[in-house]
């Protein structure tokens, strides 16, 4: 029993930042029907925004008496960062082919997926980027089951960052809108909403989350890479796809289930095959359920 | 008397060209090939570095007679077989007489018998796989110790110095790291020691929670972790102390790298490893050192091993005066002299001998701990 909590706590630290990456997956193809494949390239400069800046807070001695104020500066700055990253993207990637085939704006979102990995490998460097790990370090120990702050706050942040998206996109006019230019961009036009307007800020708060993701990635694996965003990319594209592509709440569900089974796959039957089972679920539900758990909806549940 | 002197002339037009060869420059190749992209760039990096500072040096001293420089190709094999064997056919391209390199046993395989049809002999620093110089391959050498020597050192140390009689194995699947995990398994067997579990994750993993979680579980007194390289292996060394797990945990010569403590940080206080024993006291070692340090920082993992890989080469080519494979072999065969990290004299497979003691992880550095011979280090 012991053992099962601890990994169910394991799955869904590992989850949630799955389903971090999945939603902004989901949101921009709710909205412009484009499967984004660099954005788990915002991802990785996520995590590298946030080691720069923790390096410097650390490196100025600022991180020990002010930790809690250094890692909601940094945070805020990286999101930032990624939020304009990702409307530039959008701008030069994917507007200019908006009205062509989606082949020609998923080929796009390729190359700018290895334009961005490659840019980062160039500007960076190839070797692991340290994240000042002092922060955090202690565990709460309740038998066997162990729960480092760490975890405590990756989890505490994911939820925070889940259940404001799903207030902004279901409480305020700006979701609204965003919900509205989703079901019918020309519709929407009429009614004075400004599709371009909100198609840039899709994709900026799909790359801040995913860029969140990237920090707490740093935080809890110690180091960051420039090629990080490749595999946790594919894997939050496998959520956003299990959950319902389009589907907010399927992406946050899809993650989570990512998470859990490859988790429990490594932990009950084989380590060197978590992968694969990840995957079988996908296909298995796929199976049955072609639009996903939550089905790719066009109610007012899609962004 | 006219027309002599003409055709003289003509006749001397003729040999200008071979004149002009004569005095001209002539390049010596050298390759080396190691992973200089993805999660094995440092250790990649240093190899490169370590050929490079062998080639400074020995131009330094004399170079070899004939030739007026000496060209350095570096080739990126990212650990990866595919990349290994076009590296290895790029390097026949361009004409190299020799090549150091390369890391991964999975990228030296493939690659050395590419190589080894060409008959261009090839020193690898680092890949300690035991097939790597058991194929009977002509122009294979190897400058670090064998996996089958390494696997029983590392299960006497665990037996004897820190007593432990149960233990968790995990790997990486690649060549090297299975196979070195597999004979560390078999040599703690006949020791006595109990196996909980022989566990195996995937390159490129990060997430090792739920392996780690079983490990825990299990509670051995020994966590025998099997990887690649120093990246995993200090992600793994911190989620483990952040587990909470107890065992020892003891690892192998590809993290013997200082990054591995920039990322672990003080996870990684009292990690053993085994590694080849370099006397840092030797007169060469010293010169290397002041060398390399200043250039390119720390010494790390296999840097000192290039460096004598490269060294061994180019002494054999200038011993042999040609660039005929089969007189630099017989040069390379008649080598013994003391090298940076080692004593450098190859058997008849080709190997240099290995000298595994075990290192404990004290602070930033790595200490010698442990010898098969007399036990504990003062």
């Amino acid at each position: 029993m012991e053992y099962f909590i601890q990994q169910l706590i394991n799955g869904i630290t590992l989850g949630g930042m799955y389903a971090l990456i999945a939603l902004g997956y989901t949101m921009v193809y709710g909205v412009i029907q484009l499967i984004n494949f660099a954005h788990g390239e915002f991802f990785a400069a996520g995590g590298y925004v946030g080691a720069i800046a923790l390096g410097y807070f650390s490196g100025i001695g600022y991180m020990e008496t002010h930790p809690v104020i250094c890692l909601t500066a940094s945070f805020a700055m990286a999101m930032a960062y990624c939020a304009y990253l990702a409307v530039g993207v959008e701008k030069i990637a994917y507007k200019p082919l908006r009205k062509e085939s989606r082949l020609a704006a998923l080929l796009s979102a390729l190359g700018m997926s290895i334009f961005l990995s490659n840019g980062l490998m160039l500007t960076q460097g190839v070797y692991d980027k340290i994240y000042p790990s002092e922060l955090f370090q202690g565990r709460f120990d309740f038998g066997m089951v162990t729960i480092s702050y760490l975890q405590i706050m990756i989890v505490s942040l994911t939820a925070c960052l889940l259940v404001g998206l799903n207030l902004l996109v279901f409480k305020t006019k700006i979701g609204m809108a965003m919900r509205a230019t989703a079901q019918d961009k020309t519709m929407s036009a009429l009614v004075a909403i400004g599709s371009n307007r909100i198609i840039s800020l899709t994709f900026a708060i799909g790359a801040g989350l995913a860029c969140a993701a990237g920090i707490m990635y740093g935080l809890y694996y110690g180091s960051v890479r420039y090629d990080m965003g490749f595999v946790p990319g594919i894997k939050a594209f496998a959520a956003a796809v299990l959950g319902g592509i389009g589907n907010i709440t399927g992406a946050m569900l899809g993650g989570l289930i990512i998470g859990m089974v490859e988790i429990f796959g490594a932990g009950y039957i084989s380590g060197e095959y978590k992968d694969v089972f990840a995957f079988i679920i996908l296909i298995g539900v796929l199976y049955f359920k072609p639009n996903g758990i939550m089905g790719e909806n066009i109610d007012d549940t899609r962004v | 008397m006219k027309k002599r002197v003409l055709s003289m002339m003509v006749m001397s037009l003729i040999l200008v060209p071979f004149l002009f060869s004569a005095v001209s420059a002539k390049t010596l190749k050298i390759g080396s090939m190691s992973p200089l992209t993805g999660p094995y760039a440092s250790d990649g990096t240093d190899i490169k570095n370590g050929v490079w500072t062998a080639i400074k040096v020995f131009e330094e001293a004399g170079g070899i007679p004939g030739y007026d420089k000496i060209e350095f190709f570096p080739q990126d094999t990212a650990c990866d077989p595919r990349q290994a064997v076009a590296a290895a056919n790029k390097l026949i391209n361009l004409g190299v007489v020799g090549v150091v390199g390369a890391y991964c046993s999975s990228s030296t395989i493939p690659s050395s018998e590419v190589l080894d049809e060409e008959s261009i002999p090839m020193i690898t620093p680092a890949s300690t796989h035991q097939d790597v110089t058991d194929r009977g391959l002509e122009y294979m050498f190897r400058m670090c110790g064998r996996d089958d020597d390494q696997a029983p050192a590392a299960a006497k140390f665990i037996k004897e110095a820190l007593g432990a009689k149960t233990m968790f194995i995990v790997d990486d699947k690649t060549t090297y790291s299975q196979g070195l995990a597999d004979g560390v398994r078999e040599a703690s067997k006949k020791l006595g020691i109990k196996i909980l579990g022989h566990e195996h994750v995937n390159q490129g993993d990060k997430d090792f929670s739920a392996i780690l979680t079983m490990a825990k579980q299990k509670n051995a007194d020994v966590f025998y972790m099997s990887l690649q390289g120093y990246s995993p292996a200090a992600m793994m060394t911190l989620q483990a102390k952040r587990l909470g797990m107890d065992s020892q945990i003891v690892t192998q010569d590809a993290v013997f790298q200082p990054k591995y403590m920039e990322v672990a940080k003080a996870a990684s206080e009292g990690v053993y490893l085994t590694y080849g024993f370099t006397d840092p006291n030797t007169p060469q070692y010293k010169a290397f050192e002041e060398r390399y340090v200043p250039k390119y920082g720390k010494i790390a993992a296999y840097a000192t091993y290039a460096y004598d890989s490269a060294t061994a080469l180019l002494k054999a080519i200038k011993a042999a005066g040609s660039t005929e494979p089969a007189k630099i072999k017989a040069e390379l065969m008649k080598l013994d002299y003391q090298g940076v990290a080692k004593h450098i004299k190859f058997g008849p497979k080709g190997d240099s001998g290995s000298s595994y003691i075990a290192f404990k992880v004290v602070g930033d550095k790595f200490v010698p701990y442990w010898e098969p011979a007399t036990g504990l280090i003062k």
